[in-house]
């Protein structure tokens, strides 16, 4: 199925590769690179690539490229996704996936890579029993491995997979016994240039810490579960059991896992918590514009935003800006003509602005595209789509465990019109 | 990258290898067999260690173990010889008493790829098949598969198959998937592993247990399974409802596959199906991961083909946000276009509008393409649209508008007075060939609506000396004389300028010969020139556009989920056609005709037994003995079919050879009274006799068929294959024709 991988960082060099199948020769890449040039930009490469013997289908995350060679008719979803997930699992076990960490750890990229697949086809997966085959890196073990000469390799295979419930290991034991769940949502939003609505939608998750001794029940249930929309489960849950009663009800998997993503559109109205007022102007012949930003918030229900960034990338004919912010610090870039603002808080009772004037490049006919705004902010403890976890109760076991659910609001692909 | 001083390097690790002092501290010694792995990831070349390597694997360290065997299958090509002695160490490792030991020497065994391991490995292979760690089993029955490869187009082992087929009962989930993806690739020439019955119905079962990868690949192989009836169809629909709403896009898209497929003989259901599968079909197309929305929307496409309003509703999602990859926002764009209703026009105009000034120059003008296929249905609201971005004077945008212009015109012609309106003005702002070449034919073709046509084409007319396009100057010659003939008294000199500037001093053939013509066209007088330059036009392509709505949904099924939604199917046939010869295409076209939409790999299947006739690859019949079975056999079937081409044996030998029909006898070109005799014989030895016949100047061609052992179903099949290739050779043989009267022209006789 997948022939081989190569690993390629954004100025072009192969740092690592691996074959499956076959080898395939590096010179494969050429297309790659020829499609690379022609996008001149990273992220418009297209995901899938003809060559005359294979197919060449790339994911493009933290600035590397993960190119897989495939050869035969070839679902491209499934391929995608695989490598997505080679992604996460780099993540998960170096923390971040960069050139250097997966330098610095060429050997356990490699050990994971080699179980992940075998023959071209996907075999051990799941983080949970990647951690058991391989342990990850961490400074402590390193350091200990460097004096007691010990491995980073699990000595006993993993029972999980043999277990009744194949993605719960058995005999797991916890001194404390905790159940935590995360529910984020990200709106993506669309405003246009009167600040009404064009597109708006929220995609949440629930994101979940368990770690329970034994083999717990959940049940999980919402205040308001008609508001979900198209739901996707973690394999774990009982699916029959939510298309009657509307409840989460599972065995949880050890450790983190995703419980479930979920969208809510545009049918139910999507609350926007923040707005924009802003006034950008070129006038035609002058060298000067207008440029001016305020930002507020609504309909948060009573709760602080935070970590808002502004960001705009504005018309080539912008040589420099020179404004003046009531809060935060703005910093412009003159090379690629992008101005973030770093607002972190809004008070409500003292808005923030940032107003002044653009110098233009003189001569030049006014642009005729005016520049988006994207924004970025954080709410603490509110859904903003109204999702309200009722109640978890345990079944299957003695214990009392410790519960706890944290709301986030974040904003997603937010982006005002002007 | 260090490929200088490898020699040094190669050196120095090998003196650490085999220094004593290393190999005794297990730590120092792994630490030297990292380095060499460093080395070999980074493209150095290390093979001249292997020998030192090999003595590494002799460890109780895994990680050093794993590390050697990785070293090996990289170079093991390279050094057959010294690989060999690896073989021992491995084979030692797959008795070890830990089951991940032996695992691991078993796949790195079979990933070796040198010639001649197989022997070496198939006793390791079948113990692994037996072993009770699943672990093992995973690794050994992708060996099988492994093995397969070696040994190349050798005998497949039926014992292995057997073992194979029986081990699809085995307790773990990943040993099951891995034994039909072994069998897939064993049994590959025979047209994969068989899904009956009792296995589907085992798979079915299964299918909770799987990882999403087996589930995912499990339903591809269901789609195999032909159902026998109804009731067997709903309940596998029942039985896999969850999967379509499950939360990794590729089991949904295998799951609506599959059930597509399944429900083909009921329409109803499949709408059901397809309203079912939209809530997790958009929610692929809003991933956070662009290359899942890319995909997502590809597949969308497929489906609009068929249900152009299907997510009429949910236009707003298609909407493009400024951080989407531009091979995101084209797809977008053209859904949102075959999107266009009555109650979302405005919306979706607006919103094209917004991208029509992009900064990309090849978005913005597919922004205005765009527009313009929606001017087809919405032609008055787009036009106002279309010249409102006229007023904006940027290069590339008039130029994409005036061509659209030109297309809407030619298909809308109740638009004409508005786009003649707005053309004046244009001239300045449009620099590229494409732009130039739709503003003269609109000027020249509704010259006498612009007030200010003839002066525009004066302009083109003097810079003609700067002109480099070839295309340009032979539209400029067309319109000229268009023009020349509604407008006579303003454009005769013009006219006369370009024709004399064409015929002395143009350097450009083609040109100077429609100059040429034009000149002695005119030299017929005026009324001559009107009837052939402003003959009555058709407008064959309004046909193409109406008619390319609503396919039906089993068109396309059997591609969804593969690659061919990504770049159509045409584009397909095309990229899939440079891989193959050009033969397979020829013989790819002729199947095309009863049977569209299928992958090329099937389609192949299809010709090899061609519509169940089977016939055979090769069959052998002498001139004599064809004569004796044709005098004998009364004609089964006489079809005649249009042929409007001269006919060429080369071409009609292969082209139906490869559907293993043979000729005995074919007349040479251009023969009075052109006649083909050929034959071909199936699988349970039943004779098939063809003859062509092909009278001059008759415009068809008559097919007689006979057969030896009569069969009416056999005969039917077999007149189709035969009436397909002839159809395709028809269509086909149009270029070579031209090219071969071309020649005999410049013959001297």
């Amino acid at each position: 199925m997948i022939h081989s991988l190569f690993l390629i960082n954004s100025s072009g060099d192969i740092f690592l590769e691996k074959h499956w199948k076959s080898v395939v020769s590096r010179s494969v890449c050429d297309y790659f690179f020829e499609a690379q040039e022609k996008a001149n930009e990273s992220e418009n490469v297209p995901p899938v690539i003809p060559t005359p013997h294979h197919f060449l289908i790339s994911v493009y995350r933290d600035r590397i490229f993960f190119v897989a060679v495939i050869q035969s008719e070839v679902p491209p979803l499934f391929v995608i996704e695989f490598l997505h997930r080679v992604v996460d699992t780099f993540q998960d076990y170096f923390g971040t996936c960069s050139e250097v960490a997966i330098k610095d750890n060429v050997v356990v990229v490699y050990e994971v890579l080699e179980e992940m697949l075998d023959n071209g086809f996907p075999l051990a997966t799941e983080s949970n029993i990647l951690k058991e085959l391989i342990r990850p890196p961490t400074i402590l073990r390193t350091v200990v491995n460097t004096i007691t000469g010990s491995t980073n390799v699990g000595d006993h295979l993993p029972t999980g997979q043999l277990s009744v419930v194949p993605w719960r290991r058995t005999g797991v034991r916890y001194a404390n016994n905790e159940a935590y769940f995360d529910v984020v949502e990200e709106i993506d939003a669309i405003i246009d240039k009167s600040g009404s609505t064009v597109f708006a939608e929220i995609q949440g998750v629930i994101d979940a810490c368990v770690k329970l001794t034994g083999m717990p029940d959940l049940t999980l249930s919402f205040m308001n579960p008609r508001l979900l929309d198209d739901v996707s489960f973690h394999p774990c849950v009982r699916f029959k059991r939510w298309e009657s009663e509307r409840i989460l009800s599972f065995i949880p998997p050890d450790g983190n896992f995703r419980l479930l993503s979920y969208h809510v559109s545009s049918q139910n109205l999507v609350a926007i918590p923040v707005y924009v007022k802003h006034n950008i102007s070129f006038r035609d012949g002058s060298s000067m514009g207008r440029f001016e930003i305020t930002v507020g918030p609504k309909q948060t229900m009573g709760k602080t935003v935070e970590g808002t960034v502004v960001t705009s990338q504005l018309p080539k004919v912008v040589l420099n800006m020179n404004l003046t912010s009531t809060q935060g610090n703005y910093t412009f870039d003159p090379v690629t003509k992008v101005v973030s603002w770093d607002i972190g808080k809004i008070n409500p009772q003292k808005l923030p602005s940032l107003k002044g004037t653009m110098s233009l490049q003189t001569g030049t006919p006014k642009p005729d595209e005016n520049p988006n705004i994207n924004i970025q902010f954080k709410i603490q403890q509110l859904a903003i789509s109204g999702l309200k976890v009722n109640r978890l109760d345990m079944y299957g076991e003695k214990y009392k465990p410790f519960k706890g659910i944290k709301y986030m609001t974040k904003a997603g692909k937010f982006q005002v019109r002007t | 990258m260090p490929y200088y001083g490898s020699e040094e390097t190669v050196k120095e690790l090998r003196r650490s290898l085999s220094n004593p002092n290393v190999q005794a501290d297990r730590l120092r010694y792994r630490n030297v067999v990292l380095k060499v792995i460093r080395f070999m990831s980074q493209g150095l070349d290390v093979s001249a260690l292997f020998m030192e390597m090999v003595k590494a694997s002799a460890t109780v360290d895994i990680v050093q173990k794993k590390l050697v065997y990785l070293y090996m299958c990289t170079y093991a090509a390279l050094k057959p010889n010294l690989a060999l002695l690896a073989i021992n160490t491995l084979r030692k490792d797959c008795t070890d008493p830990n089951p991940m030991v032996r695992g691991l020497a078993l796949r790195s065994m079979c990933s070796l790829r040198m010639p001649g391991i197989s022997e070496y490995i198939q006793q390791p292979v079948l113990n692994g098949l037996r072993d009770k760690a699943s672990y093992v089993r995973r690794a050994a029955v992708l060996g099988c598969a492994k093995m397969q490869t070696f040994q190349g187009d050798t005998e497949v082992d039926g014992a292995v198959v057997n073992e194979l087929y029986a081990m699809l009962r085995d307790l773990d989930p990943i040993v099951m998937v891995n034994c039909l993806r072994a069998l897939e690739e064993i049994l590959k020439h025979e047209g994969g592993v068989v899904i009956n019955k009792p296995i589907a119905h085992h798979l079915l079962n299964r299918m909770k247990d799987l990882d999403h990868w087996g589930q995912s690949e499990v339903l591809a192989f269901l789609v195999r399974y032909k159902t026998r009836t109804e009731d067997e169809v709903f309940t596998i629909l029942n039985l896999l409802d969850s999967f379509l709403k499950s939360g990794q896009p590729n089991v949904v898209m295998a799951t609506t596959k599959l059930f597509l497929i399944l429900s083909e003989d009921f329409p109803n259901v499949q709408m059901d199906i397809l309203e079912r599968v939209k809530g997790p079909l958009l929610a692929i197309c809003t991933s956070e991961y662009h290359e899942l929305c890319f995909l997502g929307l590809c597949h969308t496409r497929e489906i609009l083909r068929s249900l152009p309003g299907h997510f009429s509703g949910h236009y707003k999602k298609f909407f493009c946000t400024y951080s989407d990859p531009n091979y995101i926002k084209y797809q977008k764009m053209e859904i949102l276009r075959d999107l266009v209703n009555d109650e979302n026009v405005q919306q979706i105009l607006e919103e094209l509008q917004t991208y029509c000034t992009d900064v990309s120059v090849e978005l913005a003008q597919m922004a205005i393409l765009n527009i313009g296929r929606i001017a087809r249905t919405y032609s008055e609201r787009c036009v106002v649209i279309l010249t409102g971005l006229l007023g904006l004077k940027q290069e590339h945008i008039t130029s994409a508008v005036i061509q659209t212009f030109r297309d809407l015109v030619w298909l809308c012609p109740q638009c004409t007075v508005t786009v003649c309106q707005a053309l004046p003005g244009c001239e300045e702002n449009i620099q590229d060939s494409e732009g130039k070449q739709a503003l003269i034919w609109l000027l020249g073709m509704h010259g006498e609506q612009v007030p200010n046509a003839p002066y525009v084409l004066e302009e083109f007319v003097d810079s003609l000396k700067m002109e480099t396009s070839a295309t340009v100057k032979l539209e400029l010659l067309t319109a000229m004389v268009r023009l020349f003939l509604s407008r006579p008294a303003e454009c005769q000199d013009m006219l006369g300028r370009l024709l004399y500037y064409v015929i002395e001093d143009e350097l450009d053939m083609a040109v100077r010969d429609r100059g040429l013509l034009y000149y002695r066209l005119l030299q017929q007088g005026v009324e001559e020139v009107k009837r052939v330059v402003c003959g009555p036009r058709s407008d064959p392509s309004l046909d193409i556009i109406s008619g390319q709505a609503n396919e039906t949904v089993n068109a396309w099924t059997k591609d969804f989920n593969t690659l061919i939604p990504i770049y159509g199917q045409e584009q397909w046939d095309r990229l899939t056609a440079q891989k193959g010869d050009s033969l397979e295409i020829l013989q790819l076209s002729a199947v095309k005709s009863d049977e569209t939409g299928t992958n090329p790999e099937q389609r192949e299947e299809m010709v090899l037994d061609s519509g169940s006739v089977r016939l055979k690859t090769s069959a052998h019949l002498s001139a004599e003995q064809f004569e004796e079975h044709w005098t004998r056999l009364e004609a089964a079937k006489v079809v005649t079919l249009d042929w409007h081409k001269d006919p060429s044996p080369d071409a009609i030998q292969s082209a139906f050879q490869f559907v293993h029909i043979q000729s005995v006898a074919i007349s040479r070109r251009g023969a009075q009274l052109w006649k083909a005799y050929l034959f071909a014989r199936n699988e349970t030895g039943s004779l098939f006799l063809i003859e062509l016949l092909i009278a001059k100047d008759k415009g068809d061609i008559q097919v007689t068929i006979k057969q030896e052992n009569s069969s009416e179903e056999l005969l039917n099949n077999f007149t189709t294959v035969v009436k397909s290739i002839i159809q395709a050779l028809d269509e086909r043989l149009d270029l070579e024709y031209i090219s071969v009267a071309a020649g005999e022209e410049c013959s001297p006789n």
